[in-house]
């Protein structure tokens, strides 16, 4: 029983959503308000009980690390700007967070990306079938003149106008077929729709 | 007003419709097309089939409602073929709603296998803190996981106890739909720890891939709801991939047709001009 | 004061985590681990104040009866119902994962496929080849669409091999020296913001 409302509820939400393909209706906008309500909701809770409880308040109220109260104080500053005498302290969380994080992401682009992408893109042009020379040739020239289009600090006119043009080919390639799989991602995510109203709602496939 | 411009002019509630026919029809009355299966896929099914039975795999659901149609099929496929081939699932998620949906998959899958929690396989919920958390996982997992996703000790299970460091797994499976996800695991768990990994993607991340897979740092990869048909048709198992291709394949064709006749009435304004 | 010690704040923490990142000292790791608890605690507050915003915003629509006032009420409703299941009945609570499985999923799923139509509408009015740039991507575009579903199979077989190969070289290729191109810059932007000479994140005026 309460299974069934549950996918009733689902599917008149699914339909109300779709209700604004043929025009902006208060049905449309219910279902939105109510994503927006439950969504907000479902995060606070997350956020408190996965982050802000484990990491900062139950090590400080049962395991006596009291200096868990720093962090906290941070979190709360990012309060400060309700009250306008300390409104730049909200730098400070925005500042810890920002620190701690672009040092992670130093470590893993450095680490992860650009040394193993780097040794990659050295492949064998000997040794090999001819057509497997032809591709990798063609990866080793994209990347440079790829790399070339981005290199800013001289006029793209003469060859490096030209690797820079043969570095858009690539990209434009590459954007092109980044654009199928886009559509075949946003086709799917509807099929999806459409199975659960066909399958779980109507029961008919 | 002659056809071509008529066209032009054309309400886009149309084009809605007729793309909401060609997904509906082809569910209702099957074509089953059949599907071809590529390198990156069948990398991933030999994969699995390589490792030794008894093998730890680590799946990691890091997606969430919006990317659920993409992924979920693919996530049922992965759970079934390593059950089917006696793998322990040692299960995760780093984003929430997607710990929440794999764990519906496994159990579900583990019923039918009538594997046994804790021995077989083992969830351990969501975990937060993307690549700060996956750091520490990899040094130690019992920094990081000391309970289960219903709160109880990871070490009362034999499986918790077995895996103590990224160096137990025999493979990383990761449905990702973003970040954190499949480029946090490369990061973390390949360069560091030499871990194989596997991932699954939504289509709009599949691209970006390619240059992982080239580099090895990547071993396989099911791009998006064709990636989970392609699996599905690999472990004989006709899911929610296979059935929804019927209607890709239609809708893709009615995007090419529109694409198409776009650029026919661009030609036909510039000659008019 | 108001700039020099977030900046000593950002310097600090970050460069404390990239060194004890490359040393496996215990205290050393100890102490990181503690403060990327503290960063995963902090965190959570950056989306209690959204939420705090969200209700405030909300109230004071409904107070000064702001064009479409009504719905406020709908979604501080849902939003109070979502936190009442969680914080009163838990985060594992069968209320609380109920209104996630019947309302949050199938709305997020939804909203995003629809997408789908206008990806559609825009394949018909927008994707135009009105320069050689443009139609390659449009050719790449087409060829990838058809030849990664079975009907391109059964048109040609060798459709599913000619796209992987465009995935497998231009596009790795292409995609390969975006990343570096995108690595770089965020390499030099992480810097900048450790070293104190990029400060636009903070917002504010100058001081």
């Amino acid at each position: 029983m309460i299974n069934t409302l549950g996918i009733w509820i689902a599917a008149v939400l699914t339909l109300a959503i779709y209700s604004f393909l043929y025009k902006d209706n208060p049905f449309y906008k219910i279902a939105e308000n109510i994503f927006v309500g439950v969504s907000a909701g479902y995060w606070a809770v997350v956020l408190w009980f996965d982050f802000a409880w484990p990491n900062l308040f139950e090590p400080l109220f049962y395991r006596g690390q009291w200096y868990n109260i720093f962090p906290v104080f941070i979190g709360l500053l990012m309060f400060a700007p309700l009250i306008p005498k300390i409104s730049w302290m909200i730098r400070i969380p925005l500042t810890f967070t920002m620190g701690i994080s672009m040092a992670v992401f130093i470590t893993q682009i450095v680490q992860g990306d650009i040394f193993p992408q780097l040794q990659a893109t050295f492949l064998p042009l000997k040794d090999v079938p001819a057509f497997t020379i032809f591709s990798n040739l063609l990866i080793i020239i994209g990347v440079i003149f790829t790399l070339i289009y981005f290199y800013f600090s001289k006029e793209h006119k003469g060859p490096l106008g030209i690797f820079a043009r043969i570095g858009i080919w690539f990209m434009m390639v590459s954007f092109g077929a980044s654009f199928g799989y886009t559509i075949m991602a946003r086709v799917s995510l509807f099929i999806g729709r459409v199975y659960f109203l066909l399958h779980n709602w109507l029961g008919v496939i | 007003m002659n056809l071509i411009e008529r066209l032009s002019k054309l309400d886009r509630r149309i084009i809605f419709l007729l793309v909401a026919l060609a997904v509906i029809i082809p569910m209702l009355v099957p074509l089953n097309l059949p599907v071809d299966i590529t390198k990156p896929v069948k990398n991933v099914y030999q994969k699995i089939e390589s490792l030794p039975e008894g093998s730890v795999v680590l799946i990691s659901t890091d997606y969430d409602p919006g990317s659920e149609a993409e992924l979920y099929p693919a996530t049922e496929a992965v759970i079934e073929h390593c059950f089917h081939k006696n793998l322990k699932i040692y299960m995760m998620g780093l984003w929430p709603a997607g710990s929440e949906l794999g764990n519906v998959a496994l159990n579900q899958i583990a019923q039918i296998y009538n594997k046994k929690y804790g021995e077989d396989y083992i969830n351990v919920g969501y975990r937060p803190g993307g690549a700060i958390m996956l750091l520490s996982l990899g040094r130690n997992f019992a920094d990081v996981i000391k309970v289960d996703y219903q709160g109880v000790p990871i070490d009362s299970f034999p499986l918790g106890k077995k895996v103590k460091s990224a160096k137990d797994l025999g493979l990383v499976m990761t449905f990702s739909a973003g970040d954190p996800g499949i480029l946090h695991w490369i990061i973390y768990f390949h360069a560091r720890y030499g871990i194989p990994i596997c991932g699954a993607t939504t289509a709009i991340m599949a691209p970006q891939q390619y240059a992982y897979l080239s580099s090895g740092q990547l071993v396989g990869l099911l791009g998006g709801l064709k990636g989970a048909a392609e699996y599905e048709t690999l472990v004989n198992k006709k899911g929610r991939g296979l059935r929804g291709m019927d209607a890709q394949s239609i809708v893709h064709l009615l995007l090419v047709g529109f694409i198409v006749l776009g650029n026919v009435i661009l030609v036909y304004q510039r000659r008019k001009k | 004061m108001k700039t020099i010690i977030p900046l000593i704040i950002v310097f600090a923490c970050g460069f404390y985590m990239l060194i004890t990142f490359f040393i496996p000292a215990r205290f050393a790791q100890a102490s990181s681990q503690t403060l990327q608890n503290w960063y995963l605690g902090v965190i959570a507050f950056f989306v209690f104040i959204g939420i705090f915003n969200l209700i405030r915003i909300n109230v004071d629509k409904i107070q000064r009866r702001l064009r479409d006032w009504q719905y406020s009420f709908i979604l501080l409703f849902f939003l109070g119902v979502m936190l009442g299941a969680g914080f009163i009945g838990g985060r594992d609570s069968r209320i609380f994962l109920y209104f996630f499985e019947n309302f949050q999923v199938p709305l997020g799923a939804t909203m995003f496929s629809l997408l789908a139509f206008f990806v559609a509408s825009a394949s018909f009015r927008a994707f135009r080849a009105k320069t050689p740039e443009a139609t390659l991507l449009l050719i790449a575009a087409v060829v990838v669409m058809i030849g990664r579903i079975p009907i391109g199979y059964l048109i040609w077989h060798g459709f599913p091999d000619l796209v992987e190969w465009i995935m497998q070289v231009p596009n790795t290729a292409a995609k390969r020296g975006i990343l570096f191109g995108i690595d770089l810059g965020l390499i030099s932007m992480a810097l900048r913001v450790l070293l104190g000479i990029e400060r636009s994140y903070m917002g504010g005026a100058r001081e």
